[in-house]
């Protein structure tokens, strides 16, 4: 799988936020997408996960358009959870995870032993199988993250695109849902495409940055030729230092 | 105290208070008789009289009842429902030009093109390019077309006879007075078949409820889906228009009220508590509008009137505590 955006521009209202944006990410990777407020990160992940339409430039997976494609064979192929998703009213753990089966399933086709086993394993990926039952508005905002993070990975799509996922969360349940997405690209190979704040986190979780500025790429690499002094007076017009994370040795940005 | 079994005993409860309480009431005896031997006051009454208006009642009240919950679970939004965003007006409009010039055209299809055209209008004022408008927008646009329907049928009363006149006024304000079988046969037909079409998009509507990003990304076309879901869930409401007048805050009420009384948690169980919840609301309310007063038989609407209007303002104010509005 690989997935590449090709002279893509986005923008609303003939206004680009976008332009000509050429990017390449390659299959098992856990990537993430970083940049200041309004530079259209989540925008470029909206339209990578066909929600927008590119103004300009094509988005490829595979070789093809994704805007070409069929939606609903498109969506076993890919999953996208959007930022702050809300719940209906009263709905269980269980019953949202199964939503995630939706492109598997055909009219009025019934549920079969492959859809349980997958809403298993993603409860399981994200340790709620005991929680299965319970309301989601009864739980705490780490928990149900996690809940929306097992409706896509019961969507079993080998590329998972997540817009700001740590997001509302304090630092130990921001770990915990990068842990956990890390753990299932490392297992299954899942390709696990997010746009992050936490220049450090984002450092540590993930193979390949894509850093953003206005209107354009920075840079795009390993976190280590990303996050670099230049890049980030570049990007975000701040004045930092970076120095080596002393637990992982990824880089660390100190502002000054 | 709550579950379907709850609902279904309180159901059976008002067709039979239905049945025996009114102008002049039955004891349970004779009603028991009547059933059984097809014979005396009993017979007469579940046969002609107030058999044919509670049945009626029933199947225009469910339908009326699950038009608004699946407004409410596709718009995600408790406000959202037929009657509050114009469409039932709209579909009583249509009857009345109908009447009123002299249309012969089958009462459910007029019905059907009235609640259509009034949706269309309130897709059309909204509507803006590229991404879909707010329900709180649609909400607000409803009820203005809502309005403005209701004002026109009122117009077009001035075209009829003077008796002719009062009749339709007082099934614009949605009233049961005088249904017989004809009527109870084709609300329940057409509103289960399409009850079925419904229940046929169930897994769409499960989709759209995480929201229109997160339904795309799951394979759905949004805005077709969207379409479907909206139109078979006008046809319901106009179906019940069609036999009980444009009566007001059924559709409303029912949802978030059937949802309280029978617990549910599934979409299905949700829809079906809400079409359970309608049915009720609408022949406690004719019940209530013809036993109320001795010697008056007021419209339901009335009833379902004095009923809606204080939920509505209650939910009104919860949807601002909530910060929703």
């Amino acid at each position: 799988m690989s997935l590449t955006t090709v002279d893509l521009s986005l923008g609303y209202d003939d206004q680009n936020v976008i332009e000509g944006l050429n990017l390449t990410f390659s299959k098992g990777q856990m990537v993430s997408i970083l940049g200041p407020n309004g530079c259209g990160k989540s925008t470029l992940l909206k339209a990578m996960a066909r929600l927008q339409k590119p103004s300009a430039g094509q988005v490829v997976l595979d070789g093809v358009d994704i805007n070409t494609r069929d939606t609903r064979a498109l969506a076993r192929e890919m999953a996208i959870l959007p930022q702050a998703p809300l719940a209906p009213e009263g709905i269980s753990v269980a019953d949202l995870v199964k939503r995630g089966r939706t492109p598997w399933r055909g009219f009025l086709s019934p549920w079969r032993d492959e859809d349980s086993k997958a809403c298993h394993d993603a409860l399981a990926a994200v340790q709620m199988q005991d929680l299965a039952e319970r309301p989601i508005n009864e739980l705490s905002g780490g928990q149900r993250q996690r809940a929306w993070i097992a409706l896509v990975l019961a969507q079993n799509a080998p590329l998972l695109l997540l817009d700001e996922p740590t997001t509302f969360l304090d630092l130990v349940h921001q770990i915990e849902v990068l842990s956990l997405l890390r753990k299932r690209n490392k297992e299954t190979g899942l390709t696990v495409i997010s746009v992050l704040h936490d220049l450090n986190l984002a450092a540590r979780y993930s193979d390949q940055l894509v850093l953003l500025g206005h209107k354009r790429l920075v840079a795009a690499g390993p976190p280590n030729q990303v996050l670099t002094a230049a890049n980030l007076l570049d990007a975000f017009g701040l004045k930092a230092r970076v120095d080596p994370d002393p637990v992982t040795n990824t880089p660390m940005v100190i502002p000054l | 105290m709550r579950g379907p079994v709850f609902m279904i005993c309180l159901l059976c409860g008002t067709v039979v208070a239905s049945l025996i309480f009114g102008q002049s009431s039955l004891s349970i005896a004779t009603l028991w008789e009547g059933m059984t031997t097809g014979t005396g006051p009993g017979a007469l009454m579940v046969n002609t009289i107030r058999g044919p208006r509670v049945v009626t009642a029933f199947g225009a009240g469910a339908v009326l009842g699950l038009s608004g919950a699946l407004f409410q679970a596709l718009f995600r939004n408790p406000l959202a429902a037929p009657d509050i965003m114009g469409f039932t007006s709209g579909a009583g409009l249509a009857i009345i030009i109908a009447v009123a010039f002299g249309i012969n055209a089958p009462m459910p299809l007029v019905a059907a093109i009235g609640g259509l055209v009034a949706a269309g209008c309130v897709a059309l004022i909204t509507h803006q390019k590229g991404h879909a408008p707010a329900p709180l927008t649609l909400i607000l646009v409803g009820l203005g077309v809502g309005f403005f329907s209701s004002a026109l049928s009122t117009f077009l009363l001035t075209l009829l006879a003077h008796n002719e006149a009062a009749e339709a006024q007082r099934w614009l304000t949605g009233s049961l007075a005088a249904r017989d079988w004809s009527h109870a046969t084709q609300v329940w037909i057409i509103g289960g078949v399409l009850t079925a079409v419904s229940f046929g998009q169930m897994r769409n509507l499960a989709a759209l409820e995480l929201g229109p990003d997160l339904a795309a990304g799951l394979g759905l076309r949004v805005g077709a889906a969207r379409w479907l879901l909206s139109g078979t869930a006008v046809l319901l409401a106009a179906t019940g228009v069609a036999v009980a007048g444009p009566v007001p805050f059924v559709a409303l009420m029912a949802g978030p009220m059937g949802i309280r009384m029978t617990g549910a948690q599934s979409l299905t169980g949700k829809m079906l508590s809400g079409a359970g919840a309608g049915a009720l609301v609408l022949m406690l309310a004719d019940l209530a509008a013809r036993a109320a007063l001795p010697g008056v038989q007021l419209p339901a609407g009335v009833m379902t009137g004095i009923l809606g209007a204080p939920y509505l303002l209650w939910r009104l104010s919860r949807e601002m505590k909530r910060g929703e509005l």
